[in-house]
């Protein structure tokens, strides 16, 4: 017998080196998601403070106890949240929804301008949202009380009343359930409805007993993400509702571990906390696990090719575009003007031309330029982001590949859902863990207020990463990988040459995606970052919050907001731009042959490619979109 | 790495032996056989199709080879290197074979060139840049691509895309070419051209291939052996003609062509020693193997383009009155199918294929022939 050949053991096509890479991306994304969780936990049955090497710390259940005899106060709070959440939820996915339908289901003019103006707000830091708000909102100055004042009628909105933050809060949130309910939207199979519409049914009956049973999963899901990443977000409630929202979670969190003077925080009791909501988005994790599962089936089920059928508006056209242009001037033009006029002002004043003529002063930009503060936490936000989108996105890549292409077991299937799972943890509870974990293995390894715990701490988001590498792996079929091997090309070399070059346009695309998410984020850092480690956002917040005595300069804190967007906008596009340039040089590179000429295409050049390539073409096509839109 | 068997010349295709190969799938715990007991030899240069109905495990047997499945029992060698036995398995990179995938697996992120190029990049066999860029193109040319180097790979038709497949898997000029159903995602006129190509193809080089296809018309077409696969075996391994006008079994003669299939009994022999068996409530006179005594039960095939059709009965053995009753025009080919009379009673329903212009009326009375040579006994 020849012994030419490496025996292997099983028919694997995957180099086993692979699989070593396999598990130690999972044991970092196991160690990312689960210490934290698991001090969280530990600390909730451990004492009031911290959980190890104190003295207090024994195992009780006296925090629990604690809960239940303050239940006044838990029902507030699970009220307040729920009424909070419930009902930001509701009204962002019922704008995001009406967006969606008119941009992708009727024949409303300008509809690739309506949609990148409803993604714009995606690439404004929620914290500079946050501010535009209140600033749009002030009672005197407020530019949107302002124009309300024009209106007939004694109209003034009180910025810091429930009802306000409630719809405030919906509409920092509209991009992201927008951006999930285009495709849904765009996949369903119109030949469904026209079959209702030719049995007789109207427009409305269409929807409410065809479009609508059809899509529920798939918005139930979309519901319930929305809903955790309200849940999590500690900016508007932070910023807007010290009084009214002193009980919604996120702030009830915030608060209890930042102590007054002379008081030990709370942490045991905080965590007691956390747990408790926990368990509520775990359940919510599992219904829209059941709700995709429900929306894949009835995507399967319903035929594929079809266009949407495209609703004729006529004479709705007008209301319709009105509408749509108060969104924009609600979630856009006005926030960006309340930002500028700030900036330009010493002190709150109503816009007028008086005023425009007389008090503006174009100072502040000047001295944020001049500030070595701003340009410090500048370059760590980018060095922030970028690290942790690096880890987040290799890590979540090369365990989606092994799993998504390894045989399924019940080892695998156990990782894949813990891997998708951090979506199900709302920030705050994920930066609250994560300060807890540094503060107990400080002793240990001290990283506690240090960039590197900002950077684990953000890679928390794993989960992004991983679902879209799963299923761009899943997309890549088997047998390009086989035909490498047939080639003669070792596992390794079939790998690195044909399954790396395919999967990096998505990782590049999530990479762009979570480096945005990375320099926008406020929660985590409020948690976790000291004035030496704190990020652009943390800074910006500084500067407008009353509290933070020497550093309120609400003028240079606009002016910073307004230079943090426009940055994080020149990096959305500059990025995209890069990635794009990237493409077209290898597509340049791929035309010229050396030693073969650039030969005049003797072929007919309408041949439609084959359907096999196509779908991974259309991929690719998918792929470039998404990038667009996130950066846009 | 030095490469231990350094790939030989196009015109060397290898002896590809494959004895006794099994394969088992293991499914929620429990151990499928799908390929039980394979064997067959395929001689340096000729060209063996794989023929079954789906499912019968073609696939599996081929990608075994290919070493993309690990068999569980069995050996596999090529010109007298083993590539796997039950303990032994050469990667597919070490095993010197060239595979074209059903659905081509083309790499969309690379140019036709690149396509092209990529088996003389790789371990199996690099070549230096000048003689890896030479070879690509001659495989290029080989397909009728070169004009199309520069194209991305996504650019290319479904037929352009087959032939760089081809292309690709001849570029290192490997021992044996293995093709999975490559011209089922082509229109039917495509596929003919492909077809003669393919065969052509093969000629020119002299490489050794093993095609599998549960096309039947393929097969007989391009193959100087088909082995005919069911249910996990071999069941029938023979060139086209014989195995068209001799099938081995019933499940041959069906699944290969169309076929009327007649229950009889043998009654004796005559002079020439064919048998004389009872059949549609007459006798007829067959060959039939000697060991078919008188009595036995016996399955008598004959295919429907065989069967001929006369106004009049003529003087010979084998013609049966019959009444028609579907006349169907297909072209060049009219299908009649008729039913025999026994008496006033219909005896059977036959199908018989001629040329469309001296076709029968419907409902007409016509005298079938079953001309003896063109029957052949099956035993039950
Ligand atoms: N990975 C697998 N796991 C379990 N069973 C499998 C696997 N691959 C194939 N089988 C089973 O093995 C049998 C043979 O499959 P194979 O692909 O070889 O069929 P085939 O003859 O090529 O059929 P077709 O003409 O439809 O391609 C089938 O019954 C199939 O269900
Ligand atoms: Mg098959």
């Amino acid at each position: 017998m020849s012994t030419a050949g490496r025996t292997t053991e099983v028919g694997r096509t995957r180099p086993t080196g692979m699989k070593i890479a396999t598990v130690i991306a999972g044991a970092v994304i196991f160690l990312l998601l689960a210490i934290p969780l698991a001090v969280q936990v530990i600390t909730a049955f451990r004492g009031p403070f911290l959980p190890f090497g104190v003295s207090t710390a024994k195992w009780s259940a006296d925090n629990f106890v604690t809960l239940w005899e303050l239940r006044e106060d838990f029902w507030a709070v699970l009220g307040s949240t729920a009424v909070f959440v419930g009902g930001s939820t509701i009204i962002s996915l019922l704008l995001a929804f009406g967006l969606a339908w008119v941009t992708v289901r009727t024949d409303v003019p300008f509809r690739r301008v309506i949609s990148v103006l409803v993604v714009v707000p995606f690439i404004i830091p929620p914290i500079v949202k946050a501010q535009a708000y209140q600033l749009m909102l002030s009672p005197e100055s407020g530019v949107l009380n302002q124009l309300l004042r024009l209106l007939p009628g004694d109209l003034v909105i009180d910025p810091y009343s429930f009802a306000t933050m409630t719809v405030v809060q919906s509409l920092t949130n509209v991009t992201f359930p927008f951006l999930m309910i285009v495709p849904i939207l765009t996949s369903m199979d119109g030949s469904l409805e026209e079959s209702a519409r030719v049995s007789g049914a109207s427009w409305g009956q269409t929807l409410r007993r065809v479009t609508l049973p059809m899509l529920w999963p798939g918005l139930l899901g979309v519901a319930v993400l929305t809903g955790i990443l309200g849940l999590g977000s500690l900016e508007i409630p932070l910023l807007f509702g010290q009084e009214a929202g002193k009980n919604i979670f996120a702030l009830k969190l915030w608060n209890l571990i930042s102590a007054g003077a002379g008081e030990l925080p709370q942490y045991g009791l905080a965590a007691a906390w956390g747990c408790v909501f926990l368990v509520i988005t775990t359940i919510a994790f599992v219904i829209y696990l059941r709700a995709t599962r429900s929306a894949e089936r009835r995507a399967s089920i319903s035929g594929k090719g079809f266009r949407p059928t495209i609703m004729k508006l006529g004479a709705w056209k007008v209301p319709v575009l009105v509408a749509v242009f108060v969104f924009v001037l609600l979630t856009a033009i006005l926030p960006m003007f309340a930002l500028l006029w700030s900036a330009i002002t010493p002190y709150p004043i109503a816009f007028s031309f008086e005023a425009l003529a007389s008090q503006t002063q174009w100072g502040a930009f000047g001295e944020v330029l001049a500030d070595p503060e701003f340009w410090a936490s500048l370059g760590r936000t980018l060095l922030i982001a970028g690290a942790s989108a690096t880890i987040a996105c290799v890590a979540a890549t090369v365990l989606a590949y092994g799993i998504a292409r390894g045989r399924r077991t019940g080892w695998s299937k156990g990782m894949d859902l813990f891997a998708s799972s951090s979506v199900a943890i709302p920030a705050v509870i994920a930066g609250f863990a994560m300060f807890l974990t540094f503060l107990v293995i400080n002793p240990v390894i001290p990283l506690a207020g240090t960039i590197v715990a900002l950077v684990i701490a953000y890679s928390y988001r794993v989960s992004i990463a991983y679902r879209s590498g799963y299923s761009a792996t899943l997309q890549i079929r088997k047998e390009l990988e086989e035909a490498a091997l047939v080639s003669g090309a070792s596992p390794l070399e079939g790998f690195r040459r044909v399954v790396v070059p395919l999967l990096l346009p998505t990782v590049f695309a999530v990479w762009i995606q979570m480096f945005i998410l990375g320099t926008n984020e406020f929660t985590l850092p409020a948690f976790l970052a000291t004035p030496e480690s704190r990020p652009l956002s943390v800074y910006m917040y500084a500067m407008i919050s009353p509290r933070s005595a020497q550093l309120y300069q609400p003028d240079q804190g606009a002016a910073m907001a307004l230079i943090f967007t426009l940055l994080v906008f020149a990096i959305g596009y500059g990025l995209q731009w890069a990635v794009s340039l990237r493409a077209i040089g290898r597509a340049r590179r791929r035309l010229t042959i050396p030693g073969l000429g650039t030969r005049a295409t003797a072929a007919v050049p309408n041949d439609p490619p084959a359907p096999a390539t196509r779908a991974v073409a259309a991929q690719g096509l998918e792929e470039q979109r998404e990038l667009a839109s996130v950066a846009e | 790495m030095t490469t231990p068997h350094p790939t030989t010349a196009a015109d060397g295709g290898g002896r590809l032996i494959v004895d006794g190969l099994e394969k088992h799938y293991s499914l929620d715990g429990a151990d499928v056989p799908v390929v039980k007991g394979v064997t067959f030899t395929i001689e340096p240069g000729t060209f063996t199709s794989l023929l079954g109905p789906s499912g019968c495990g073609k696939t599996t047997t081929l990608r075994c080879v290919a070493g993309l499945e690990t068999s569980n029992g069995g050996t596999i060698s090529l010109d007298g290197r083993v590539l796997s036995t039950a303990s032994s398995h050469v990667s597919p990179d070490k095993r010197d074979v060239g595979m074209v995938f059903q659905n081509y697996a083309i790499w969309p992120h690379m140019s036709v060139f690149a396509n092209a190029v990529f088996p003389l990049q790789v371990s199996g066999s690099r070549l230096p840049k000048q003689e890896a860029r030479k070879r690509a193109m001659e495989a290029l040319e080989l397909v009728q691509l070169d004009g199309y180097a520069h194209r991305p790979a996504t650019a290319l038709s479904g037929g352009q895309q087959q032939r760089l497949a081809l292309a690709r898997a001849l570029a290192h000029r490997p021992k044996l070419l293995l093709l999975d159903e490559p011209l089922s995602n082509l229109d039917a006129k495509l596929r003919d051209t492909m077809r003669n190509e393919l065969r052509r193809l093969q000629q020119q080089l002299g490489i050794t291939a093993l095609y599998v296809t549960h096309d039947q018309s393929e097969a007989l077409s391009m193959s100087d052996r088909v082995a005919v696969m069911n249910g996990g075996r071999i069941v029938q391994e023979a060139t086209p003609r014989e195995l068209y006008y001799q099938p081995a079994d019933r499940f041959v003669a069906d699944f290969v062509g169309r076929v009327n299939m007649i229950p009889a009994v043998v009654q004796g022999r005559d002079a020439n020693g064919d048998a004389i068996v009872s059949a549609f409530g007459t006798k007829l006179v067959t060959p039939c193997p000697a060991e078919l005594g008188t009595g036995s039960e016996v399955t008598v095939t004959f295919r429907p383009e065989s069967v001929r059709w006369h106004e009049t009965a003529p003087d010979r053995p084998n013609v049966l009155p019959a009444r028609v009753v579907r006349v169907e025009f297909l072209g060049e080919i009219v299908e009649v199918e008729v039913e025999v009379l026994d008496g006033r009673a219909v005896a059977g329903t036959l199908v018989a294929r001629g040329a469309p212009l001296d076709s029968p009326a419907n409902g007409s009375s016509v005298f079938i022939e079953l001309a003896p040579p063109a029957c052949r006994v099956l035993a039950d």
